[in-house]
């Protein structure tokens, strides 16, 4: 049961939890288990003043401490703002660490942000990176920042971390660290700080009182903790009683007086078993990392029996009836709802196609829809041209594709556009020129996406083609990149919401080939990065609101982040799942000549929309044997470029075909395979497996010692089904086990428990293991109280 | 080949220091003029200063010449200080030159004559070894001299008079 309650300015949630022996209320508050004596009036003990947020003003500080500093350039130089003069700033005497200034606040106060001045001119000191710590005391710091400042001339602010759990929390110290100059053998230099904040004592003073009275119950925590882990049942209860502070949630109390005081490790499965049929797992299963498992997909075959099959009379013999052939610079679109994956055209080395499939996951099977669609009154054949499926209404669009210098005199440089209607299988020209109706003009290598709900299609991107000039020179006009439109599919009219702009104002988009562009259907944001214009690579990122007309610069692209984002230059391809507000990005070969390396392999990324960070997934960078069969080449597909990689939401599985592995040696060669691509986090089931295990395999330890047959049958039946037989790694870890019926009893004292009971100590490290699975809200605080004794 | 000519020969060594911050940058310098504009004034040094400068940004050329250059600062302080012939461009190869590869910007920097063994008598680039011989010859000086010939140059003369 969560209650919320706010009565005028107060405001608190109090989640009941039920109700103990001793008849008191079990509740959740602010973070924190307490005990509650039953039948008072909940509003009144558990409210609290909401404090209106006040304005935050400039902090008023000076230097406490420094490391270092070189010459002229004192510390006490960050004080004053001048950005023409070169001696303005501090300056550390060398690279080496311990780098760092700290600042001592004139008044505890929230420091909310922290505001760095710079020199006129790029400077090689700037510093590339940085962290900033806060804290009441000089000694107990925390981090509150860890970024890295531009190397340019403006000012940068940064929002400082100044709340726990929503509670805001004081500092009167602040440590600026350097660790990176944008010269890595430069020194680092500071020329100007600013603390942004709030200094009231009317707000700060209770954010202490808070602050204390949470060290303080932290710190009684610790206790109890320690209490119990030696055994001290009289103080445990004791300071407990005094406190009425929980040292975790009831269940996982009532999972240590089985494990750890009944030893009843059945009653434990059953603890766990119901706590992961709960959902209590989640968060824990939530912070692993993905694991990619590709598979690749033989399918079904079944020569031309096919239903939509058209063109019986088919010069192409066995095998290639019915799968596509290789190609790249094809298109694939998914329907979620059917399991369906549609592909059309593509260059298969030698021409443009105009085949059109449709694959049934559920059958596996491809079969083919149209052998030429223009012969159906559909599209001829193309490549690098985009597609985009409204599922709700069963349409598939294609816009734009590609035209060899050779032939883009001869042929018709109008851009068409075809819808295909998947019941009536029928396809329709919506506009035989887009630019003659207000649209984009003949564009390859754009975006293009679907917006189902308000039935409108966005196109951005991609490079217009132009005739080529009558007059014989070598050199090539000024390549021209197309805007940002917008298709009313309703209406069949277009507008154009931005033009390609290179200015840097906010609402200004840059237009470039390859580049990767989503929808997301819940919050209505096109999301923007990467591409091409010419020879430059962009890595910047941005947003589009769809409904606000409004341009978001996530990233700008300037700051050096290598081997935190994708690199630019290798052909991403990327999808969207706007249930878990996560974009995969699977990144390959580069299309540049130059840039392909021999060693480079797929590396896989995931940009958590939410938390504004990307990770990687893998990356792979062995060297490609080319030995056939080897295991690597079988686990995932080869590199390549202009290949297609659709994602099917509702089941978290990407598809992948085809593309051009880019082999010098023969250059004309495609590829024509087929992949699923799982990302793996622990399930639920392997968790529940693996916390049997563990129980399990203490039990069968403790028998060990005193039952040796016992426990060997033990291990040969209870325990072995809790393992994996197939996984090698269980399996050796199982075999190892049997080593147990031979040890003594002193090899198995874990550190620090010298005082206890030998199996109280075991199982106390066993529970202290199992709790780890669990949300931190329920768990005992993670340190020990002697670990904070140093020598 | 870098100070073979009669001309160079008789020109003062000069100590080169860092305007803003004072520390050593070279204790090698030869007061020159710019070949493409003889109307400013730097000081050039063969010797790579290794230990005080180092490079920043990237390459870049001038409109007055082809020549390709990236900019140093002094380690101390972060300034730039000068720049560093990285590939000559024909024209200048081909003109008279002293064979220095690194240039100091005289705004940039604070000169000083320096003395021979004596203490009497200007120190003079005659005076100085070859590169290829010891590189014991200043005691005194904080600079440590190497003798490492820039290997990308393959022994050309270079650049600025």
């Amino acid at each position: 049961m969560c209650y919320q309650y706010e009565y005028g300015e107060y405001g608190v949630t109090v989640l009941f939890l039920g109700q103990t022996e001793a008849n008191t209320l079990y509740c959740l508050f602010k973070g924190r288990y307490r005990f509650f004596p039953a039948g008072l009036p909940l509003l009144v003990i558990l409210c609290n003043k909401m404090a209106v947020v006040p304005d935050s003003g400039v902090l008023t500080f000076s230097i406490f401490k420094w490391s270092s500093y070189s010459s002229t350039y004192l510390p006490e130089n960050i004080l004053v703002d001048k950005p023409n003069d070169q001696s303005s700033r501090w300056s550390s005497e060398s690279n080496y660490p311990p780098q760092f200034l700290i600042l001592k606040l004139e008044r505890p106060a929230i420091v909310q942000s922290i505001t760095f001045g710079k020199y006129e001119k790029t400077h090689v000191c700037n510093l590339k990176k940085f962290k900033v710590f806060g804290g009441m005391s000089e000694e107990n710091m925390t981090e509150l920042l860890s970024s890295g400042l531009k190397n340019d001339y403006n000012k940068e602010t940064f929002t400082l971390k100044h709340k726990i759990d929503e509670q805001m929390f004081p500092c009167r110290f602040v440590k600026i660290v350097p660790l990176m100059s944008w010269g890595p053998s430069f020194n680092f230099s500071i020329w100007y700080i600013e603390l942004h904040g709030i200094e009231d004592p009317d707000v700060v003073q209770p954010c202490l009182n808070w602050y204390s009275k949470y060290r303080e119950q932290e710190a009684i925590r610790l206790c109890l903790k320690h209490f119990r882990q030696h055994n001290y049942t009289e103080a445990f209860e004791s300071l407990q009683k005094k406190t009425r502070i929980a040292l975790e949630h009831p269940m996982l109390t009532h999972l240590h007086d089985q494990l750890v005081l009944q030893g009843d490790f059945d009653v434990c499965e059953e603890l766990i078993d119901k706590a992961v049929r709960d959902g209590l797992f989640n968060q824990y299963i939530s912070q692993q990392e993905y694991k990619p498992r590709w598979s690749q997909i033989i399918p079904k075959c079944n020569k031309g029996t096919s239903a939509q099959e058209v063109n019986r009379d088919d010069i192409n013999s066995d095998g290639d009836d019915n799968r596509p052939g290789m190609r790249g610079g094809h298109q694939m679109v998914i329907d979620v709802q059917t399991e369906t994956v549609y592909l059309f055209g593509g260059w298969d080395g030698t021409q443009d196609l105009a085949d059109f499939w449709a694959y049934s996951v559920q059958e596996n099977q491809w079969s083919c829809i149209s052998r030429d669609t223009e012969k159906e009154s559909g599209p001829s054949a193309r490549s690098c041209h985009k597609m985009c499926i409204d599922s709700q209404r069963r349409q598939i669009y294609t816009l734009g594709r590609y035209l060899d210098s050779s032939v883009r005199n001869s042929k018709s440089l109008k851009s068409d556009f075809y819808r295909y209607d998947i019941d009536a299988n029928t396809w329709t020209l919506l506009s035989e020129d887009t630019s003659a109706d207000g649209g984009p003009k003949l564009v390859f290598d754009h975006q293009m996406c679907m917006d189902s709900e308000k039935h409108m299609i966005y196109t951005f991107g991609g490079r217009i083609l132009t005739c080529n000039g009558s007059v014989e020179d070598s050199r090539t006009s000024e390549p021209q990149f197309s805007g940002l439109y917008a298709y009313h599919c309703h209406a069949g009219t277009w507008s154009l919401l931005r033009e390609d702009s290179c200015n840097a104002g906010p609402e200004d988009v840059q237009s470039r080939i390859g580049h990767c562009m989503l929808f997301h259907t819940r919050n209505r944001c096109l999301y923007v990065f990467g591409g091409q214009r010419s020879k430059t690579y962009l890595n910047d990122f941005f947003s589009y609101d769809v409904d606000g007309d409004h341009v978001e610069i996530i990233s700008d692209g300037t700051k050096k982040d290598s081997g935190m984002v994708p690199m630019t230059g290798f052909t991403q391809r990327a999808t969207i799942d706007p249930e878990l507000n996560e974009i995969h990005v699977l990144s390959g070969l580069s299309k540049d000549k130059d840039k392909r390396e021999e060693n480079v392999r797929n590396s896989f990324w995931i940009y958590d929309i939410a938390r504004n960070n990307w990770s990687c997934v893998y990356k792979n960078d062995q060297t490609v044997k080319e030995n056939p069969g080897k295991a690597l080449q079988e686990e995932e597909p080869c590199p390549r470029f202009a290949h297609q990689l659709v994602y099917d939401e509702m089941h978290k599985v990407h598809y992948l075909f085809g593309g051009n592995p880019g082999k010098s040696c023969s250059p004309k060669m495609r590829l024509d395979d087929f992949w699923s691509l799982k990302l793996c986090r622990p399930s639920k089931e392997y968790l529940l497996r693996h916390c049997k295990y563990l129980i399990r395999k203490y039990r069968f330890e403790e028998k060990a010692q005193s039952e040796p047959l016992s426990a060997l049958k033990y291990l040969q039946n209870d325990l072995s089904l809790t393992v994996d037989h197939a996984d090698p790694e269980e399996t050796k870890e199982f075999q190892l086990l049997p080593s147990a019926l031979f040890k003594s009893s002193s090899d198995f004292i874990p550190l620090g428990f010298s005082d206890v009971d030998q199996t109280y100590a075991q199982r106390t490290q066993l529970f202290d293991t199992l709790v780890n699975f669990f949300p931190d809200s329920m768990t005992p605080p993670k340190g020990n109280l002697v670990d904070l004794i140093t020598l | 080949m870098s100070t073979s000519n009669a001309n160079f020969k008789n020109k003062c060594v000069t100590q080169v220091n860092c305007i803003f911050c004072e520390s050593l940058l070279c204790t090698r310098g030869m007061k020159a003029v710019l070949l493409a504009d003889t109307e400013i004034e730097l000081f050039s040094t063969d010797i790579p200063p290794n230990r005080t400068v180092d490079f920043v940004a990237s390459c870049y050329s001038t409109e007055s010449c082809k020549c390709k250059l990236r900019d140093i600062a002094c380690l101390k302080c972060g300034n730039v200080v000068g720049y560093h012939v990285v590939a000559p461009c024909k024209p200048c190869l081909l003109s008279c030159n002293n064979g220095h590869f690194w240039m100091f910007n005289s705004e940039a920097v604070s000169t000083l004559n320096r003395l021979d063994v004596t203490g009497l008598n200007l120190l003079l680039w005659g005076d100085l070894p070859e590169l290829d011989d010891s590189e014991n010859e200043e005691s005194e000086s904080p600079l440590e001299e190497e003798c490492i010939r820039p290997t990308e140059y393959h022994g050309v003369h270079v650049t600025c008079f």
